[in-house]
């Protein structure tokens, strides 16, 4: 299967005729179609290739990995990588732990639910991916009980430990505009003495995805001096004192690749000596060249094709300029579809879901940093007026904005007030002189915070980075809080949300488009 | 009855100015919506939707706003989207949350909203260098940086005079650049006088310099007035503001 895939990328680098073209597409789509039946009978005939730290592996220019619906590529731009002794692939802390636990190329460069929990059982629970500190509910828990993982086992979500208040640069705490309750705590950890916001070390934990450690080039692309949502000053990379994009992380507390690695080390490695500049130099050296994208689908066939949709596959991303607005109907967010629109039921599918992601017209409504920040509520726009950088369809501005799936009543956790949830429930009150949530006012109950955890800020609770639209068949499940285990569970959000009335057929096309990306 | 005067007399002086509080009307259109208020039994047409760079930034339902317009001086003026259109415009969103300002009309046949530059799709502009006035400049300038009512937010048009000041505070080497706050009075046309908090003005003028000096101007003398500027009901609008005097 991988060979097919690895095909398909050299193949779309030789002028070819098409008779062959055809010929090769109807027996890449048939052995995807073989694959599949197969599957469904002998579930483990998609091997998983989850690389362990320390393996040494070599690994290629370009990988594919399969998946249920169809094939992820990896492309190491700068050629094979040698992960032997290599930082990113190296436990650098203590809890043997490495950048490539989280962020798997197989996944994407993040890690899904199902790989989690395939590496649990291969495991018994063993593997560091799992380590206490982070990868369980909280760290006093009994490890060994796969309960005491669920968040991470079902939803993919690790623990992030934030101080609060915040602090400046200087380890000053930062002024806020909140006081923070903690209302409903599963986990333990944001009641607990010894972890929680009574410690000793006040802390709130919170639940999140990996982000991507891939296509990073777009994400750190795009700053500017003053965030045009806060009228405030962005965040300079303290290196080279340049303004940055504040989209790196759920809450954009990392300003460069390097002060985040430094604190992944730190933090998810449990390291007790700070990292070399060479080890974190490479590291970011790695990330910073690896591509990830959908590269062939079960249906669809080879994605990136001479003549196809020109924003599809890895070296698409590894080509296009960084930092380009999406938003505008001659040069969209991931580049034409057109040439699929025609009778392939596949291909026309996704095409015209294409068309809804920029098209679409429905009500945006009360989403703070968007229908707040001069655009007016409610504004008649698109996906694409949220998501609307090239390539990735992140934010080309500081990329927070509230959607709605943390804050109550629209968060994606259980509707009614006495289900139980399985993330904590904080309640937010802000200071009479500080400005108000725009939609929520100034008691806000929240199961994340976001950017508000580091602005310190009330208009920014429940505001989230938005993530890279990158590799998604590969890595369920979706949003920072992993409640929408499918795109289709992505796309009911944002029908429920924003009113969309979406046709099934509709809906259809949409996840059929998100799935290629 | 001294205050029926004082009404009869600010209506005279104001002559077509509306200064009034209350819950923004949207009206869907084919295209774009157009945002309206009412006031007094008369509906006004205030802007429609359009991008964050133009001029006119609608207000938002979940809040009450402020209006401080002018009716158009011909007065057989056609409506627009149904409401009397009130040009110039100045919109301020007041911060806290009011959800009975809700209304939501449907689209109506008859009832269209005026040429946008952007549909409510993407965009079909394609986006091109403003020409650079800064270049022409010289000497001692200010920069008037503008504010909605009550709010110390800057919008875009309002950082894109802060970066314009920056830039030619550079330019010029400038040894002296002094920074002066504001708080305002707004007259509403009802003779109620809002007054934007304490405070204000210290506030605006600190960001505004915070700024300067994140945009690498340093020398920047920071002061405000804290008393809050005089309101006549007819230019209120331009006293909520922060200027930046930059001098070689
Ligand atoms: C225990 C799992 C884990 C480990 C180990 C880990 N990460 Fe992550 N990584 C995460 C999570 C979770 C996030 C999202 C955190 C958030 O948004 O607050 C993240 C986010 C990131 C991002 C941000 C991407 C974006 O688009 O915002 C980068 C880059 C990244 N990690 C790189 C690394 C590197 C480099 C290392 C090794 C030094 C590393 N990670 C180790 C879990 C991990
Ligand atoms: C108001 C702005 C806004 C609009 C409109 C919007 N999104 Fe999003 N989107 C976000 C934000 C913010 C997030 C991150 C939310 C989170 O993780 O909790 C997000 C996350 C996502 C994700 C999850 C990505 C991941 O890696 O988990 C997908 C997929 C997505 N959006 C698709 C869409 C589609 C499709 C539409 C149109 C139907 C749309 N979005 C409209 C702001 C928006």
């Amino acid at each position: 299967m991988t060979g097919w895939v690895g095909l398909c990328y050299l193949y779309e680098r030789q002028p070819q005729n098409i008779m062959r073209r055809l010929f090769f597409i109807a027996i890449v789509v048939l052995v995807f179609g073989i694959a599949l039946t197969l599957s469904a009978q002998y579930q483990d005939r998609f091997k998983i290739t989850w690389i362990e730290p320390g393996s040494g592996a070599l690994l290629p220019e370009f990988d594919a990995f399969d998946s249920v619906e169809g094939t992820l590529g990896v492309l190491n731009a700068s050629g094979p990588v040698n992960t032997e002794g290599h930082p990113f692939f190296t436990p650098l802390g203590t809890n043997g732990r490495a950048c490539v636990n989280c962020h798997q190329p197989t996944y994407a460069m993040s890690v899904s639910t199902a790989g989690l929990l395939e590496r649990w059982r291969t495991t018994d629970g063993k593997d560091p991916v799992f380590a206490a500190f982070d990868g369980s509910n909280c760290p006093g828990l009994p490890q060994e009980k796969e309960s005491s993982h669920s968040l991470l086992l079902k939803r993919g979500l690790f623990r992030i430990p934030l101080p609060w208040p915040p602090k400046n640069a200087d380890g000053s705490a930062k002024p806020v505009e909140f006081t923070i309750e903690v209302v409903r705590d599963p986990t333990g950890c944001n009641t607990s003495r010894e972890f929680g916001l009574k410690s000793a070390e006040p802390t709130i934990s919170v639940y999140r995805r990996p982000r991507p450690a891939a296509n990073l080039k777009y994400v750190t692309s795009g700053g500017q001096p003053i965030v045009l949502k806060t009228g405030t000053l962005a965040d300079v990379d303290p290196e080279t004192g340049k303004p940055v994009s504040m989209n790196l992380m759920t809450d954009a507390r990392e300003p460069s690749l390097k002060t985040q690695a430094v604190s992944a080390i730190m933090g998810h490695e449990q390291a007790r000596v700070a990292p070399s500049d060479p080890q974190i130099q490479k590291i970011v050296e790695y990330e910073s060249q690896v591509y990830v994208a959908q590269q062939a689908h079960i249906f669809g066939g080879p994605l990136a094709v001479a003549g196809g949709p020109p924003g599809l596959g890895v070296a698409a991303l590894r080509d296009h300029r960084a930092g380009v607005l999406g938003d505008n109907d001659y040069d969209p967010v991931f580049g034409s579809f057109s040439s699929w629109k025609g009778n392939d039921y596949y291909r026309s599918s996704v095409a015209r879901g294409a068309d809804i992601f920029m098209f679409r017209q429905f009500w945006l409504r009360d989403a703070a940093h968007i229908n707040s920040i001069g655009l007016g509520n409610p504004l008649k726009r698109t996906c694409a007026t949220c998501h609307n950088a090239q390539m990735t369809g992140q934010d080309l501005s500081a990329g927070w904005v509230d959607v709605g799936t943390t804050n109550y009543p629209t968060w994606t956790e259980p509707a009614t007030w006495a289900d139980s949830s399985e993330l904590p429930v904080f309640k937010i009150t802000c200071a009479r002189d500080a400005d108000p949530h725009p939609y929520l006012g100034r008691v806000i109950y929240t199961t994340d915070p976001g950017r508000a955890l580091i602005s310190g800020r009330c208009v920014d609770v429940g505001s989230i980075v938005m993530q890279q639209l990158r590799g998604l068949a590969a890595r369920a499940p979706y949003f920072a809080n992993g409640s929408a285990k499918t795109l289709r569970e992505v796309v009911d959000f944002y029908d429920r949300r924003f009113d969309m009335k979406l046709t099934d057929e509709e809906k259809e096309d949409l996840i059929n488009f998100l799935g290629v990306l | 009855m001294r205050f029926g005067l004082f009404i009869l007399g600010a209506l005279v002086a104001l002559g077509q100015q509306r200064s009034f509080v209350s819950c923004p009307i949207v009206r869907d259109t084919k295209t774009v919506p157009c945002f309206l208020a009412e006031y007094e039994g008369e509906l006004y047409y205030l802007g429609i939707q359009q991008d964050i760079t133009s001029a006119f930034h609608p207000p938002q339902l979940k809040h009450e706003v402020l209006v401080e317009g002018r009716i158009a001086s011909d007065p057989g003026a056609p409506r627009v989207c149904g409401g009397i259109p009130l040009q110039p415009v100045s919109i301020s969103v007041l911060k806290e949350v009011n959800l009975s300002c809700n209304t939501l009309l449907p689209a109506e046949p008859g009832i269209d909203a005026p040429a946008a530059p952007r549909g409510p799709g993407p965009s079909s502009l394609h986006r091109t260098e403003a020409a650079n006035p800064r270049k022409t400049l010289t000497g001692r300038q200010e920069f008037t940086v503008l504010y909605a009512f009550n709010d110390d937010y800057l919008e875009f048009a309002a950082n894109a005079v802060v970066t314009e000041a920056a830039a030619y505070a550079k330019q010029i080497g400038a040894s002296n650049v002094k920074v002066s706050g504001y708080r305002a009075t707004t007259l509403l046309s009802n003779g109620d006088r809002l007054v934007e908090k304490a405070g204000l003005a210290e506030k605006r003028a600190q960001n505004i310099a915070t700024l300067l000096r994140g945009l690498g101007v340093s020398s920047t003398v920071v002061e405000s007035k804290n008393e809050p500027e005089p309101g006549d009901g007819q230019t209120d609008p331009s006293r909520r503001r922060v200027t930046i005097v930059v001098a070689p």
